[in-house]
């Protein structure tokens, strides 16, 4: 039996993905309305096939919130998601209060393994501190790296890359029943110190950030330079140093909350150790500047004329196939224009309170009644497939900023409208930056 | 960054401006007058900031609940040495003594963009200040004093950091906008420096002073950075001008003073959140009021 303790989004995916390779799975949290929705299978969380695998395997789950059942597990995944807060500082008071409570459970000889997003030095000083209790149920500690993204999460925990196992001593061998459950995945596995597996969860996201970086700063360029960043990237994909899955998509910056904890993880340590971390400091901040791209398009291509625009805006989740809206452009946005009339249309989040003069609609035309402009802020699927001449009829003007690419430009074009997109020279000579 | 205390436009109370008959303290006190709200204007001729006895007498003006814009220095045409680094230190110096032990309710001190290093692009509100230049330096360190002499005070400051201004009325006479369309209209001609290749900011004095109208309004705070709505090369200045100006002006090219071609751009993304219903001048229109007041 594997057991997964703490089921926030990470211990969901896990989970279910766990039960598909035909392991027996316990889930537990302590909150017994979550374990009672999940075993319903009602997810908090909203990604692509999670409820088609979890239909498909759900003889193999147990939800509790009855830590005593761990006992049963020979492999314990501690699999609780550690929050930010809005400086993308971890708090991982949750995470050490979780252990604390579900440790007294386990039974003889089961592996502890943490997929939280904890920071280097976190697994060796935690089981520093709980040394005696640890041995005294003669249970092992690793370090597991989770590479999951919001939106295609089930997808990448089913086919993992490799598996990166933190270890207090990476040449002895793995317990039998961690190595079961590593070997149900056909994958790669990498044993290596604790300290290297929580770095190399952080270098994975440095690394990406600098593509996202990379990417957003070569397409403002584009868009200056009146060159076309879609014509370029495909180039960059069949250069073998880059390669096919590179990040080379333009963005509103990073957002979602794991790439940013990790800069900021980073920054905190690099002071620490006194090394030069000057390079992840411009990272944050073209996050920041570019999070605003809308922002100063809009200006430029509306506001500076009719600065009582009215603006339609369809988006709020910060990303396609997840609910989240942590560092949300569109909330950015939101923010940024207190003084204007706004509808915006989210076909997966509903904001719990709206601010003055904003409304949310009930449908992507429904949003865009009276508007001059409308934003596109999430790639939703189904914002292709509105009809423009309707959107066109329905709003009062003819700007479209698009940053993602949704509606295709020769298209708003063909319905009078002027598109602005990320990493395209702006129609009409306005710059879109 | 600026932040504004109040959440809405509320009647500024009297306000007292340091270098009243300069270019921006004319163009304030403008702006204030519709509102009819008590403005005190004190120039150099009423106030020689450079004594010390000003630190008596601007304390004594400055009542309960006043505001008071600083506007007030020696720019670079009357000097760009030492004696004139020393003497506007002087009057920083005279300023922040007379502040500190005022009941002045928010000081907004005009500062300038020169504080940035020449090329940091594009120039932000947390881009570090590096003065490359003696008055840069003293903008610089006038910030310094009047922050340290007001939060003993405990009032708000707003510093404002402008690039190059242009309008109606300047009396300086630096490379840019001004300069350009005098000479253009005097003397048929326009001279740029190689060929006018650099980019910079020009920002309209009007929207100079609302922005300053709004943050005395508003009780703001902290650092701004407030530039022209685009950076365009001088090049394009010129030719711009050329189209207003009748007959069109000669453009002649003058060999560059000092070393390599540097831009400068801003990033107005904190302004634009600062001041969403102010949006700026574009430079042609600025240009054609300009000379539309110049003309008349």
């Amino acid at each position: 039996m594997i057991g997964f303790v703490g089921l926030s989004h990470l211990g969901i995916i896990y989970s279910v993905a766990t039960a598909a390779q035909g392991l027996d799975v316990l889930a537990y949290d302590p909150n017994a309305a979550l374990c009672e929705e999940l075993s319903q299978g009602r997810f908090p969380i909203l990604e692509p096939g999670l409820s088609a695998t979890f239909s498909a395997h759900r003889n193999r789950l147990t939800f509790t919130a009855n830590a005593k059942d761990l006992n049963r597990c020979t492999v314990v995944f501690v699999s609780l998601d550690v929050a930010t807060d809005a400086q993308n500082q971890s708090d991982l008071g949750p995470l050490e209060r979780l252990i604390g409570e579900f440790l007294g459970n386990l039974g003889p000889g089961a592996a502890i393994v943490l997929l939280s997003q904890v920071p280097p030095g976190f697994t060796r000083a935690l089981g520093h501190r709980l040394a005696p209790r640890f041995q005294a149920a003669q249970v092992g500690l690793f370090y597991q790296v989770e590479t999951l993204v919001f939106g295609n999460a089930v997808e990448r925990a089913l086919h993992p890359e490799r598996f990166i196992v933190g270890c207090e001593s990476p040449a002895d061998p793995l317990p039998a029943a961690y190595q079961q459950w590593l070997a149900a995945f056909p994958c790669p596995v990498l044993p290596m110190r604790y300290e290297s597996a929580e770095l190399a969860k952080i270098a994975i996201n440095l690394f990406l950030v600098s593509s996202v970086t990379t990417t957003n700063t070569l397409a403002e360029l584009s868009e200056e330079l009146g060159a076309e960043w879609t014509e370029i990237a495909p180039a960059l994909r069949l250069d073998r140093r880059i390669g096919p899955h590179a990040y080379l998509a333009p963005g509103l910056g990073l957002a979602g909350g794991n790439l940013e904890r990790d800069l900021v993880t980073f920054r905190r340590l690099a002071d620490e150790c006194g090394s030069d971390a000057g390079v992840v400091a411009a990272w944050m901040a073209n996050s920041a500047y570019r999070r605003d791209w809308v922002l100063r398009s809009l200006h430029k291509a509306v506001f500076a004329e009719q600065p009582q625009a009215r603006l339609a805006i369809w988006g709020l989740a910060y990303k396609a196939h997840t609910h989240s809206t942590k560092n949300s452009p569109a909330l950015a946005l939101i923010d940024a224009l207190p003084h204007l009339e706004k509808r915006v249309y989210d076909p997966q989040v509903r904001l719990p309170s709206l601010p003055p003069k904003l409304t949310q609609a009930d449908s992507a035309l429904d949003a865009c009644a009276g508007a001059h402009a409308l934003a596109i802020l999430t790639p939703w699927p189904e914002f292709r497939e509105v009809d423009l001449s309707e959107v066109r009829r329905r709003m009062a003007g003819h700007v479209v900023v698009d940053p993602f690419g949704v509606r295709d430009p020769a298209e708003c074009a063909t319905r009078g409208f002027h598109s602005f997109r990320l990493g395209s020279p702006a129609p009409g000579g306005l710059k879109g930056s | 960054m600026i932040h504004h205390t109040e959440g809405s436009t509320t009647r500024p109370g009297r306000i007292v401006i340091l270098g009243g008959s300069g270019f921006v303290g004319r163009w304030l006190l403008e702006s204030l007058r519709p509102l009819q709200i008590e403005t005190v204007p004190l120039s150099s001729t009423q106030l020689d900031l450079r004594a010390p006895e000003a630190v008596v007498f601007l304390h004594q003006q400055l009542g309960s609940g006043d505001a008071l814009v600083f506007c007030s220095a020696l720019t670079p045409d009357k000097g760009r040495d030492s004696a004139a680094l020393m003497n506007n230190l002087r009057m920083g110096y005279h300023v922040a003594a007379a502040l500190e032990k005022s009941a002045c309710r928010h000081v907004v001190y005009i500062s300038s963009d020169a504080v940035y290093e020449d090329s940091p692009n594009p120039v932000r509100e947390d881009t570090p200040p590096a003065p490359s230049s003696l008055y840069a330096l003293m903008h610089l360190t006038r910030e310094k004093m009047l922050a340290a002499a007001l939060s003993k005070a405990n009032i708000p400051l707003l510093v404002l950091r402008p690039c190059a201004i242009y309008g109606p009325g300047d009396t300086h006479n630096s490379y840019g906008p001004n300069r350009f369309l005098r000479s253009a209209r005097r003397e048929g001609r326009i001279v740029l420096f190689g060929q006018g290749e650099e980019k910079r900011h020009h920002l309209f004095i009007r929207d100079f002073v609302a922005v300053i109208v709004e943050c005395l309004s508003r009780g703001s705070h902290g650092i701004g950075t407030v530039a022209g709505a685009e950076a365009v090369t001088f090049a394009d200045l010129a030719g711009t001008i050329c189209r207003l100006v009748q007959p069109v002006p000669r453009v002649e090219s003058l060999p560059r003073q000092g070393g390599s071609i540097t831009h400068r751009h801003f990033d107005l993304t904190a302004y634009l959140k600062a001041f969403p219903h102010l949006p700026l001048t574009p430079l042609e229109q600025g240009l054609r009021r300009t000379l539309a007041e110049m003309t008349s």
